[in-house]
C-alpha cells in the first residue's frame, strides 16, 4: 500500500491535533480510566448525574486558570481559577488545590465568562423545532458556530437545550418551559374570555386554598368543583409553568400587565416593541421582556402619545425593574454575507441595548442570568457560582466589544470549541504565542505549528495526515 | 508461505480426491446433481484468496460445486481437465449485501420486522442474469421500507425458483434508525415488548413448573424435567412458523411434558431472536448524529449489531469512527468493531473541499468495512470494481479492498463459512479477470457460480 | 405642512445656513447665532480628524464658522465670539459618507423605471425626499452625506443625487450635487429581465458598450445629444460612476469595462460572494472598491473559513476601499456597523473609519467638502460617547454644514 511520506515533525504536531480536536489545549494528563465497566457506562443516561458517577468512582475534573473570571453576578476575579467536578463547578478563586489529573485549559491573558444562554434560537441544535432529546444534531456546523459566538443554552420551541456537542445525552435541562396566551387589541373576544378564564381559575384557587386549610379541621368538607377551571391557566396560577405572550403595542402590553398584576403570575413578553412607554406597569407586573434593541417600528404619526420602537426600550425597562433578556433580530445562523444581525451577533445585539443606556452588567445579563431565569433554569446556568454547571466561555477581550472573539467554549466542564481548532474563524487574529496554552508546549508540541495550520496546501493534505497521528497517538498511550 | 505445504500435499489429495466424489446434493445448488465427477483444475497466474493472501501461480482445484484446493503451483494429475490462463487473476465472487436488485415491492407498514425478503423474490427478472456478468455470484436482499422493514435473505443469482436461489434466511434484519422520536420508539419499543414477552414467559414457566410439582407428588416416580435447557429449545420452536429448514431437529425429543411457551408475537419474535443472537441486526443510520441515536435507543440492550450508513458527498460519520478522537462519551463504530455497509466513495469534510476517505478512516478505526455498489442500477454493478479501484487509489490497503467486496460482506451476511474467499472447501464462486482487479483496464474474463462457468467461453 | 419643531429654522435659512439650532435640552447648544456671535467652539475628550495624516486631537476642538470648519486642533483658548459647545469624554468625527444608498425615496421602490435597459437621461434626484424618515434615521447613525441611487433591476437607471442627512431640510438644502455620479449595474441583478435584451452577460455587456461608445463618439464629435448629456460628462471624468457589481465573474467584468476600457472615474460597488478571490487584479486596474452590504463570504471552497471580504482586499493593498450599507437592505443608521463587523473579521479598524468617511468622499470627488475635520470643509461632525466603530457608543450630537441636525439629549433616535 502507497502511503504518503509524513515527516515526523508534522506528525508530532499533528499528533496532538487529531488527539484533540479539541481536546489539544488541554493538559497533558490522561484521561483516568478507572476500569473498562466505568468506561463502558459512559453513554448511560445517569452519567451527568454527579453522585452516579461518584459512585462508579469517576471523576473528571476540568479547570480554567489565570483568567479574569467574569462570574456574572458582579464580581470579577482577575488571575483566578475556576475547578469543576463532573460538569459542575466546585470553586471558583485563588490557590486553588488542582487535582493533578484534572484536564487544564489556560485563560492568562484571557477573560472567562459564564457561557451565553439564547433566549431563543433556530437550527443550532439540529433542524427538527421538538422532541430534542430524540432530534439534536451534536455534530452539526451551526452548533460549532452558535458555540463559536459563546452561546451554551439556548431556548427553543419551549424547550431548554444545551449545546453539547458530541453527545445526544443529557442536553435538554427543562421543556414545556411556556405555555403562549394571546392578548391582541386586534382580537377583543379573547382578550375577553382569556380574562373570564382567569377570573373562574383564580376564585377556584382560592376557594381551593381555602379548602385546604379548613380540611385539616373537617374532614368531611368537600373539594371545591374544578368545573369550567382552565387546567393551562391553574398551572400558570400556581407557578408549575410559565405564561408566555407575543405583544408590541402599547395597549396590549398595559393589558397584559394588568391580567398580571391583578391574578398574580409573572409574563414572559416577546417583543415589547413599545414596552418603554408603559415601562413602569411592566415593571409592576413582574415581567420579563424579550426584546431586539435595533428592532424598528416607526411612530403612527397620528399618536400623539409615545409609541414605536425606541433604542432606550431595553434601558427603560431595565430601570422600571422589568427583567429584559436580549434576541437578535434573526435567530438563526447567517452565512449569506451580511454580517452583524443574526444569532452568531447576539452580543453585538446586548451592545445595542448599551447603545440605549442600559448598563453594561444588565446588558450581560440580557444574554446570561436573564434568559437562564425565564426558561427556570438559572439553578444550573447563567452564572458562573458553585455548584452549578460549568459552561463557560475565554475571550481575548470585552464579551460585548465588537472585535472580541470567544477563544474556547466549555459545555458541562468539557471543552467544546477552541477557535484554533474549527474552520471557520481560526484564520481571524490567531491566538498570539503570548495567549497560547503553555500545556500544550510541555506535550512536546511543536512550536511552528500554527504556522502550519495555516499554509493552504497543508490544509488540503490534512485529511490524510489526520490519520497517521491517531495511531502514534495510540501508541504513546501504551 | 501457509500454501506451499498445500502444494506439498497436493498429489495425494488429488487423488484422494478423484476417488471420493463429494457429496454436496445438500444444498439446492443449480448445477446438474448427475454430474458426479466434474473436476477442473484451472491455472491463473495470480489469485487472490482475499482470506489468505495472493498466490502466484495459483492452481485452483473444483470438484462438486467447491474449491477442492488451492495452491501455487499445484501439480495437477493427468486427465483432470485444465483451464490454463496464465494471463488471468482470480478472486472470490463478489458479495454484495445489502441490495435491492430484481425486487420492486414498496415496502408496507413502518414496524414490520417480521417480513422477510425472500417472499418477495422473482427469480425471472433478468438483472439476475446480468449481474453475474460483473462478477457478483451472491447477493444479500433487504425488503423495502421505512422503520423496521424486515429481514433481509441470501441468494445465489441464479435459479429457477425463489428455494433454488435461497442460500440462506434470513441474513439479517433491517432497521432504519433516524434522529426522531418516532424512530428511536420504534426499537425502544421492539425491546420492551420483548420484555413483555419475556415476563410472561416467565410467569408461565413458573406455573408450568409449580403444575408439575403438584403431579410429581401425586405420581413420584417420573423423570425430572430440566428446565435450563428448554429455554434454548423454546424460542428456536417458535421458529417453525418462519423458518423450514433447522426446525425440524430441534423438535421435542419424546412423549415427554414440555413446556410449551406462549406463542410470541410475530413482531416481537425478530427482537427476541436478535438478544438470543439468532438474528443479526444491520442498523441503517445516514450521520453522525444518529449513531449516538442508535446507541441512546437500544439503551442498556447488549446488542452486537452492523451498520449501513448511506455516504452524502459531505458526511460527518468521521466524528464518530472512534471515542478517542473526539472525547465521545460512548464507544466509537470503530472501538464496536462494527462492520459498516458504504459505498465506494470519498466524501468532503463538511464544509470544504478537502477530501476524506472514509472507507480507509473506518477501517483504521477498527471497523470492518462492506462495500456495496453507489446503486442497485447495473450500470453502478457494472462499475463497482472500478469504484472501489478509485478507493484503493486514494489509499486504501488493497486487501482490505478485497476482503471489502467478498469476505466482510459474506461475514456480514452469515454465510462466510461457505463463501466469500478462495479457500479449500468453499463454494467455487471465482471471478476470473484479465488483470489486477483494481486496473482501470482490467477486465472481467469468466465468472464461476458454483462450480459452473456462468459468463465467459471458458474451456479446458 | 407639518410645524419646524426648530424655532431657528427662519433665521438660519437667513444667516446662510450657519448652525445652531435652539433646544431645551442643551442649553446654547441649538440656540442661533446671537448678534455678535461668530460661531461654534466644539470641545470634545477627542478629536479623529480622519485627515492626511490623520491626526488625532486628545483633548480637541473644532471652531465652526460660517457652515464651515475654521479650526480643528488641539484644545486652545475658545476665540471671542465662539459659544461653547462641550461634549466632554465625546469622540468627534467627521459625518460618515455613503456612497450606496436607495432611502432617498423613503423606502424601497420608486427607485427603478425597468422600461428600457439603459436610461442615462433619468436622476435619481426626481425622488429625492429630504429629511424622510430614514434619511432621519441615518442622520441620527452619524451618516451626514449620501449617494443617492437608482436601483440595479436595469443596467443604467440614470444619476444618483448626493444630498446631506439634514433632519429638516427643504430639497435645496438637502442636495449637495445633481448628478452627484452615474449607477450602472452590470451583474447579479440585471440580468433577471430588463427588456428583450440583456438575459444573459454579453447581452448587458453589448447594452453598456453601445450607449458607452455612443456618448464617447459625441464628446469626440462635440455633438449634443439630450438623451447622453450626463454620460457624455461620465467619459470626460467630470462625473464618477459607481457600478453595482458581484462575483468573481462579474466584479471583473466591470473594471475591465469601466476602467480599463473607458477609463471613467468608476467606483466597483458591493464585491460581494467570491469577488473578493480576484481582488490583486482589481487592485492593480486601480478602480476603487466600495464594500458592502454583504462582507463575509462562506464557502466550500474556501475550506470551511468564514472570510471578511474587507480585509481580503486590504490584504491585496486596495486604497481608498469604502464601505456601503446598500440601504435599506442594511439599515442606513448602521453604516458604521459594517466598518466594526469588517474589522471584527480582520480588518484594521481604524481603516475601516476611514472608509466610512474619507475614502468615500475621495472617491467620488467630494472630499473638499466632506470625509475629514479639516479647515474649510463642511462642518459636518458626529460627536459620539466613544470609538465610531463601537455599537455602544452612541451618536451625542450631529452637525452638519455647521447646524446641529440631531442631538441625542432631546430623544435618542439610534
Amino acid at each position: 500500500m502507497i502511503r504518503r511520506p509524513v515527516m515526523p515533525w508534522r506528525s508530532l504536531a499533528l499528533a496532538a491535533l487529531a488527539a484533540s480536536v479539541l481536546g489539544a489545549p488541554l493538559s497533558a494528563a490522561p484521561r483516568q480510566e478507572q476500569g473498562a465497566g466505568a468506561e463502558q457506562a459512559g453513554g448511560e443516561s445517569e452519567k451527568k448525574d454527579d453522585a452516579k458517577a461518584g459512585e462508579k468512582g469517576e471523576e473528571h475534573w476540568f479547570a480554567v486558570l489565570g483568567g479574569e473570571v467574569h462570574t456574572g453576578t458582579g464580581a470579577v476575579l482577575r488571575g483566578a481559577t475556576v475547578l469543576a467536578k463532573n460538569g459542575k463547578v466546585t470553586a471558583i478563586g485563588y490557590d486553588l488545590d488542582v487535582p493533578p489529573e484534572a484536564k487544564t485549559l489556560d485563560a492568562k491573558g484571557m477573560l472567562v465568562y459564564p457561557g451565553i444562554v439564547a433566549i431563543s434560537s433556530q437550527g443550532l441544535i439540529g433542524n427538527s423545532g421538538s422532541d430534542f432529546e430524540d432530534t439534536i444534531d451534536p455534530f452539526n456546523s451551526r452548533m460549532i458556530l452558535g458555540l463559536a459566538a459563546g452561546i451554551t443554552t439556548t431556548g427553543a420551541a419551549g424547550t431548554a437545550v444545551k449545546l453539547k456537542r458530541f453527545s445526544v445525552q443529557g442536553a435538554v435541562v427543562r421543556d414545556k418551559i411556556f405555555t403562549t396566551l394571546s392578548w391582541s387589541g386586534r382580537n377583543p373576544a379573547g382578550k375577553r374570555s382569556l380574562r373570564e378564564k382567569f377570573q373562574k381559575t383564580s376564585e377556584y384557587l382560592r376557594q381551593f386554598r381555602e379548602w385546604e386549610e379548613k380540611v385539616k379541621r373537617d374532614k368531611e368538607l368537600k373539594e371545591p368543583a374544578k368545573k369550567d377551571v382552565d387546567t393551562t391557566i391553574l398551572s400558570i396560577l400556581k407557578g408549575e409553568t410559565t405564561a408566555k405572550f407575543v405583544a408590541n403595542d402599547r395597549d396590549d402590553l398595559l393589558g397584559i400587565a394588568r391580567l398580571a398584576e391583578e391574578f398574580g403570575f409573572r409574563p414572559v413578553i416577546e417583543g415589547c416593541v413599545e414596552g418603554w412607554t408603559v415601562a413602569d406597569e411592566l415593571g409592576r407586573a413582574g415581567a420579563f421582556a424579550v426584546v431586539t434593541p435595533r428592532e424598528r417600528r416607526p411612530k403612527d404619526e397620528q399618536l400623539a402619545a409615545p409609541a414605536g420602537s425606541s433604542i432606550e426600550n431595553a434601558s427603560i425597562l431595565h430601570k422600571a425593574g422589568v427583567q429584559v433578556a436580549v434576541v437578535p433580530a434573526s435567530e438563526g445562523v447567517d452565512l449569506g454575507g451580511l454580517v452583524g444581525r443574526d444569532i452568531m451577533h447576539i452580543t453585538i445585539e446586548a451592545d445595542f441595548a448599551v447603545r440605549g443606556g442600559l448598563p453594561e452588567d444588565a446588558a450581560l445579563a440580557s444574554i446570561t442570568t436573564v434568559p437562564a431565569r425565564i426558561l427556570g433554569i438559572s439553578h444550573r446556568v447563567g452564572s458562573l457560582e458553585v455548584g452549578k454547571d460549568c459552561d463557560l466561555i475565554v475571550t481575548d477581550g470585552d464579551l460585548l466589544h465588537y472585535r472580541t472573539f470567544v477563544q474556547y467554549t466549555v459545555v458541562d466542564g468539557k471543552l467544546v470549541y477552541d477557535k484554533e481548532k474549527e474552520l471557520f474563524f481560526a484564520h481571524i487574529r490567531p491566538r498570539p504565542a503570548a495567549l497560547a496554552p503553555e500545556k500544550k508546549l510541555d506535550k512536546g508540541e511543536s512550536e511552528t505549528k500554527p504556522a502550519e495550520e495555516k499554509a493552504g496546501e497543508e490544509k488540503a493534505k490534512e485529511v490524510e495526515k489526520k490519520e497517521e497521528p491517531k495511531k502514534e497517538k495510540k501508541e504513546e498511550d501504551k | 508461505m501457509v500454501l506451499a505445504r498445500d502444494a506439498d500435499t497436493n498429489m495425494s489429495l488429488s487423488i484422494l480426491l478423484l476417488a471420493f466424489p463429494l457429496a454436496l446434493g445438500a444444498s439446492p445448488r443449480p448445477a446438474d446433481p448427475s454430474a458426479s465427477s466434474d473436476l477442473l483444475a484451472i491455472r491463473v497466474g495470480r489469485a487472490e484468496t482475499a482470506a489468505k493472501g495472493t498466490i502466484e501461480h495459483a492452481v485452483i482445484l473444483v470438484e462438486g460445486g467447491k474449491i477442492v484446493t488451492i495452491g501455487e503451483d499445484l501439480a495437477v494429475e493427468r486427465g483432470i481437465p485444465i483451464v490454463d490462463k496464465p494471463g488471468w487473476v482470480a478472486m472470490p465472487g463478489l458479495v454484495d449485501a445489502y441490495s435491492r436488485l430484481g425486487l420492486d415491492g414498496e415496502g408496507g407498514e413502518d414496524n414490520s420486522p417480521e417480513v422477510r425478503a425472500f417472499r418477495e423474490i422473482y427469480p425471472g427478472a433478468e438483472e439476475y442474469q446480468e449481474v453475474v456478468k460483473y462478477g457478483v455470484t451472491t447477493l444479500g436482499l433487504y425488503p423495502a421500507g421505512n422503520g423496521i422493514p424486515g429481514q433481509a435473505v441470501v441468494v445465489r443469482p441464479l435459479g429457477k425458483t425463489p428455494e433454488e436461489m435461497l442460500i440462506q434466511d434470513p441474513a439479517y434484519l433491517k432497521v432504519i434508525l433516524r434522529a426522531a422520536s418516532s424512530s428511536k420508539k420504534l426499537v425502544r419499543d421492539g425491546f420492551k415488548k420483548a420484555d413483555e414477552y419475556a415476563e410472561k414467559e416467565k410467569k408461565a414457566r413458573e406455573k408450568w413448573e409449580k403444575d408439575q410439582e403438584a403431579k410429581k407428588k401425586k405420581a413420584p416416580a417420573k423423570k425430572e424435567e430440566k428446565p435450563e435447557e428448554k429455554k434454548g429449545e423454546e424460542k428456536k420452536d417458535e421458529g417453525k412458523e418462519e423458518a423450514k429448514p433447522e426446525a425440524k431437529e430441534e423438535k421435542p425429543p419424546a412423549k415427554e411434558e414440555v413446556f410449551v411457551p406462549p406463542e410470541p408475537d410475530p413482531k416481537i419474535k425478530p427482537f427476541l431472536d436478535l438478544r438470543a443472537g439468532k438474528l443479526h441486526a444491520l442498523f441503517s443510520i445516514s450521520s453522525a448524529g444518529e449513531y449516538l441515536h442508535l446507541l441512546d435507543a437500544l439503551g442498556k440492550e447488549k446488542l452486537s449489531f452492523d451498520l449501513r450508513i448511506p455516504l452524502s458527498r459531505d458526511s460527518d460519520i468521521f466524528y464518530v469512527e472512534d471515542k478517542k478522537t473526539y472525547d465521545l462519551e460512548v464507544d466509537g463504530i470503530g472501538d464496536r468493531k462494527c462492520r459498516v455497509v458504504i459505498e465506494p466513495m470519498l466524501t468532503l469534510h463538511p464544509g470544504t473541499m478537502r477530501q476524506r476517505n472514509p472507507a480507509m478512516e473506518l477501517m483504521r478505526a477498527g471497523a470492518k468495512v462492506v462495500f456495496v455498489p453507489r446503486n442497485d442500477a447495473l450500470a453502478d454493478l457494472k462499475a463497482w470494481l472500478p469504484n472501489v479501484g478509485e478507493i484503493v487509489g486514494a489509499g486504501l490497503d488493497r486487501q482490505a479492498a478485497l476482503r471489502a467486496l467478498t469476505i466482510e460482506p459474506a461475514t456480514l451476511l452469515g454465510v462466510d463459512s461457505r463463501l466469500g474467499s478462495l479457500e479449500k472447501g468453499k463454494d467455487a464462486n471465482i471471478v476470473f479477470l484479465s488483470g489486477d482487479p483494481f486496473q482501470p483496464s482490467t477486465r472481467i474474463q469468466a465468472v464461476m457460480l458454483e462450480g459452473r462457468f456462468v459468463f465467459g467461453e471458458v474451456k479446458p | 405642512m407639518k410645524p419646524f419643531p426648530f424655532p431657528c429654522r427662519v433665521s438660519v435659512a437667513l444667516s446662510l445656513g450657519l448652525g445652531a439650532c435652539s433646544s431645551a435640552g442643551r442649553r446654547g447648544a441649538l440656540d442661533p447665532l446671537r448678534p455678535g456671535e461668530e460661531g461654534v467652539a466644539v470641545l470634545c475628550a477627542k478629536v479623529l480628524t480622519v485627515d492626511e495624516k490623520d491626526n488625532v486631537y486628545s483633548p480637541g476642538m473644532i471652531l465652526v464658522h460660517d457652515g464651515k470648519i475654521a479650526y480643528v486642533g488641539e484644545r486652545a483658548a475658545v476665540p471671542a465670539g465662539y459659544r461653547e459647545l462641550d461634549l466632554g469624554p465625546g469622540w468627534a468625527t467627521p459625518g460618515m459618507v455613503e456612497l450606496h444608498s436607495h432611502i432617498h425615496t423613503g423606502g424601497w421602490g420608486d427607485i427603478n423605471d425597468m422600461v428600457i435597459p439603459v436610461n442615462p437621461e433619468l436622476r435619481a434626484s426626481a425622488g429625492l425626499r429630504p429629511s424622510n424618515p430614514l434619511v432621519k434615521r441615518a442622520c441620527a447613525g452619524g451618516v451626514t452625506t449620501l449617494f443617492g441611487i437608482p436601483g440595479s433591476g436595469t443596467s443604467n437607471s440614470g444619476f444618483g443625487v448626493i444630498y446631506k442627512s439634514k433632519t429638516h431640510a427643504s430639497y435645496a438644502e438637502a442636495v449637495v450635487k445633481d448628478p452627484g455620479g452615474m449607477k450602472i449595474a452590470q451583474s447579479y441583478n440585471p440580468e433577471r429581465g430588463a427588456g428583450d435584451l440583456g438575459l444573459t452577460r454579453a447581452g448587458l455587456a453589448w447594452i453598456l458598450e453601445d450607449i458607452n461608445d455612443k456618448a464617447v463618439g459625441a464628446n469626440r464629435e462635440k455633438r449634443f445629444d439630450p438623451a447622453l448629456e450626463n454620460l457624455k460628462k461620465v467619459h470626460r471624468k467630470e462625473l464618477p460612476v459607481l457600478i453595482h457589481c458581484a462575483g468573481s465573474d462579474g466584479f471583473p467584468a466591470a473594471a475591465r469595462m469601466w476602467k480599463l476600457k473607458y477609463d471613467t472615474r468608476c467606483v466597483l460597488s458591493h464585491g460581494c460572494f467570491d469577488a473578493h478571490v480576484t481582488a490583486p487584479w482589481i487592485v492593480e486596474t486601480g478602480a476603487p472598491i466600495n464594500a458592502g452590504p454583504r462582507t463575509m463570504d462562506y464557502y466550500v471552497t474556501r475550506d470551511g473559513a468564514i472570510t471578511g471580504t474587507v480585509e481580503r482586499y486590504l490584504a491585496a493593498g486596495a486604497k481608498d476601499i469604502s464601505l456601503n450599507t446598500d440601504s435599506p437592505v442594511m439599515p442606513q443608521e448602521e453604516l458604521f456597523l459594517q466598518g466594526a463587523m469588517s474589522a471584527r473579521l480582520g480588518a484594521d479598524a481604524y481603516t475601516m473609519l476611514r472608509a466610512c468617511t474619507i475614502h468615500p468622499a475621495k472617491v467620488f470627488g467630494i472630499a473638499d467638502r466632506v470625509g475629514s475635520l479639516e479647515p474649510g470643509k463642511d462642518a459636518d461632525i458626529v460627536i459620539r460617547s466613544g470609538d465610531p466603530l463601537d455599537p455602544r457608543a452612541r451618536v451625542e450630537l450631529v452637525l452638519i454644514d455647521g447646524r446641529v441636525e440631531y442631538d441625542a439629549r432631546q430623544g435618542q433616535w439610534f
